[in-house]
């Protein structure tokens, strides 16, 4: 899109989204889980999409987001905004660190470090069964509560109560990302992108800036990880294995890297997809290969840009070919 | 040693044709499948281990024809993600064909006994496989150092374009390329079924091991593909004795240890 649209249109646009979800699927829980994993697959879409980095440990900072919200909840029930912003803390500090040291190294280096760091974090939290529950996970996470004093307390009980505080975290989360890759260090994220050599001779602290995505990645995968825990009610171990990280990416990949709105439809599809097809055949798993294997080929951009291109094809405008480096 | 095997044919691939291979570790299994079905069919265990390499080379150079040779000159990030997509369609057909119980090998007759040096006691079919492994690594050596093809590998890694220019079809070493990388994967799948059996969901955990030889190594190396293996092995053995749990943690944090250290691995090229 050339020019930036206004912030009201977003939050107008999403609450769509929200609203519409719900309505037009078989559950709230699905629901949910698809604006879970939209977030985290925008936190995905934040270092691939508009850096070009590609992360294999994004499950790191969506387990930590979870082992972060169950802790607290099981140990000091702190209520809802604590508990969230303790989880962004988490995630950016955890992505801090796997930034610090994996922005040193470049291409395959670097996933490769991404992916030792996300392995790290699976072995330990595996090990550290007293704290973690281990292999079993986590049980008995309670759902935070939110209290407004003297008046009432909301408790996020029913299904559908949590999907509108899920949506309510979603709309915000969406909102302040589009905001973020829109405004001037988005650009130079982009620019990072397209020619790191030469952002770095235009004098950005390319380093910096690849640190700083990678904190925002990791504090929105960690607040769509504290969402999955609450409404499990349970961190399992699995949050932190390869599958996740792979999960993720592929919702960002197959919505269309360098969109937000891609990567809430790359969630919305997969999972829908998901539901539908598990019921139905147990090997689903091969389709989603298939279909991995056809979007990366011959629709680079993603579900979004084809998307584009054929409404901008009708206009009869001219598009430079540009994701072909996806 | 078979973890060199793991990384060796990922490292020629990689070195050679400058493609990630994600599927490996799935085409890893994949020998150890087709190893228990030739066993199953023939009942003869050195006929599974002499054909699987050959049958898996096959599916390779398929899968080269039809995919891979697309995939050269994207970016690396693109190789990886449809690389994904091949190893999860792979692995489902794996599940469709063989069903999601791991089919178990057994060792053969000759090499059930244990060996006793003093009084350090090894598994016989163990030592076979440190046996057969370094057997290979020599063939290898010999293949990519001594022969014209190696030569020709060799040269292409360091720069394709001219050796294209010099006469020599690229696309054909890349395909030979391809399938003797996989087909190293094979064996090493293989070699291993009556330790491990063949498991579908073990692809993930070679690939894993397969990228930490070759990075420790340095990508494209074949020495540090060995070496690699080495380290990898020893660690493991070590953590093993001395904190069993921790042996793929210790795994993990030497391979970054090494990366931030030594940026191109122990004997990558920049």
């Amino acid at each position: 899109m050339s020019a930036n649209q206004p912030i009201y249109i977003h939050l107008l646009l999403t609450a769509v989204i929200a609203a519409v979800l719900p309505i037009v699927l078989p559950s709230y829980v699905l629901a949910t889980e698809i604006l879970i994993f939209a977030m985290a697959a925008i936190g995905c879409n934040l270092l691939l999409g508009y850096t070009g980095l590609l992360s294999f440990g994004q499950a790191l900072f969506f387990g930590a987001g979870a082992y972060a919200a169950g802790l607290l909840s099981i140990h000091y029930n702190l209520g809802l905004v604590p508990t969230i912003l303790a989880s962004i803390l988490t995630g950016a500090v955890l992505a801090v660190i796997v930034g610090f040291f994996a922005i040193r190294r470049k291409g395959i280096y670097f996933v490769m470090l991404t992916l030792a760091f996300a392995q790290l974090g699976y072995y330990v939290a595996f090990l550290a069964e007293p704290i973690t529950g281990g292999e079993d996970g986590l049980l008995d996470v309670v759902r935070p509560t939110f209290t407004i004093p003297f008046v009432t307390e909301f408790k996020f009980a029913t299904d559908t109560s949590f999907y509108i505080l899920t949506s309510i975290v979603f709309v915000l989360i969406f909102v302040a990302m589009q905001r973020l890759v829109d405004s001037p260090l988005g650009s130079v994220l982009k620019a990072i992108k397209q020619n790191e050599a030469r952002a770095e001779a235009i004098g950005y602290q390319v380093k910096l800036y690849k640190i700083a995505v990678f904190a925002f990645s990791g504090a929105v995968t960690a607040v769509a990880g504290t969402f999955y825990a609450t409404m499990l009610r349970f961190a399992p171990l699995s949050n932190i294995d390869i599958e996740t990280s792979e999960v993720i990416l592929f919702m960002c990949v197959l919505g269309g890297l360098g969109s937000l709105y891609g990567s809430v439809f790359g969630a919305i599809i997969f999972l829908v997809a998901t539901d539908i097809l598990a019921d139905l055949w147990p090997r689903w798993m091969l389709l989603l290969g298939l279909l991995l294997i056809i979007v990366m080929l011959y629709l680079p951009g993603g579900l979004s840009e084809a998307t584009q291109k054929a409404i901008s094809k009708l206009r009869g405008s001219d598009i430079k070919k540009e994701g072909s480096h996806a | 040693m078979i973890y060199f095997l793991m990384g060796v044919g990922l490292t020629i691939i990689f070195g050679m044709m400058n493609f990630v291979n994600f599927a490996h570790g799935v085409l890893y299994t994949l020998g150890a499948y087709f190893c228990f079905q030739f066993i199953t069919m023939t009942d003869n265990f050195w006929v599974g281990l002499l054909v699987t390499p050959f049958a898996v080379g096959a599916f390779a150079y398929l899968l080269e024809r039809v995919l891979i040779r697309r995939l050269y000159k994207l970016d690396h990030a693109v190789q990886i993600l449809i690389t994904i997509g091949v190893m999860l369609v792979i692995r489902e057909a794996i599940l469709i064909i063989w069903g999601t119980v791991p089919k178990p090998v057994s060792t053969p007759d000759l090499l059930k006994g244990v060996m006793v040096f003093g009084d350090f006691v090894y598994p016989q079919y163990r030592l076979f496989i440190v046996a057969a492994t370094s057997l290979i690594a020599v063939a290898l050596w010999y293949l990519l150092e001594k022969t014209k093809f190696g030569i020709q590998v060799r040269a292409g890694s360091e720069n394709p374009k001219m050796v294209s220019l010099l006469g020599i079809n690229t696309e054909r070493l890349f395909a030979i390329t391809f399938v003797l990388g996989v087909a190293l994967a094979g064996i090493a799948g293989a070699l291993l079924t009556p330790i491990r059996g063949a498991d579908a969901f073990a692809g993930l955990e070679a690939l894993g091991i397969a990228f930490v030889v070759v990075v420790i190594g340095g990508m494209g190396s074949f020495t540090g593909a060995l070496i690699g293996g080495l380290i990898v092995g020893l660690v493991q053995s070590f953590t093993a004795i001395i904190w069993p749990e921790g042996a793929n943690v210790m795994i993990y944090s030497v391979m970054a240890a090494i990366i931030l250290l030594r940026p191109n691995g122990l004997f990558g090229r920049a």
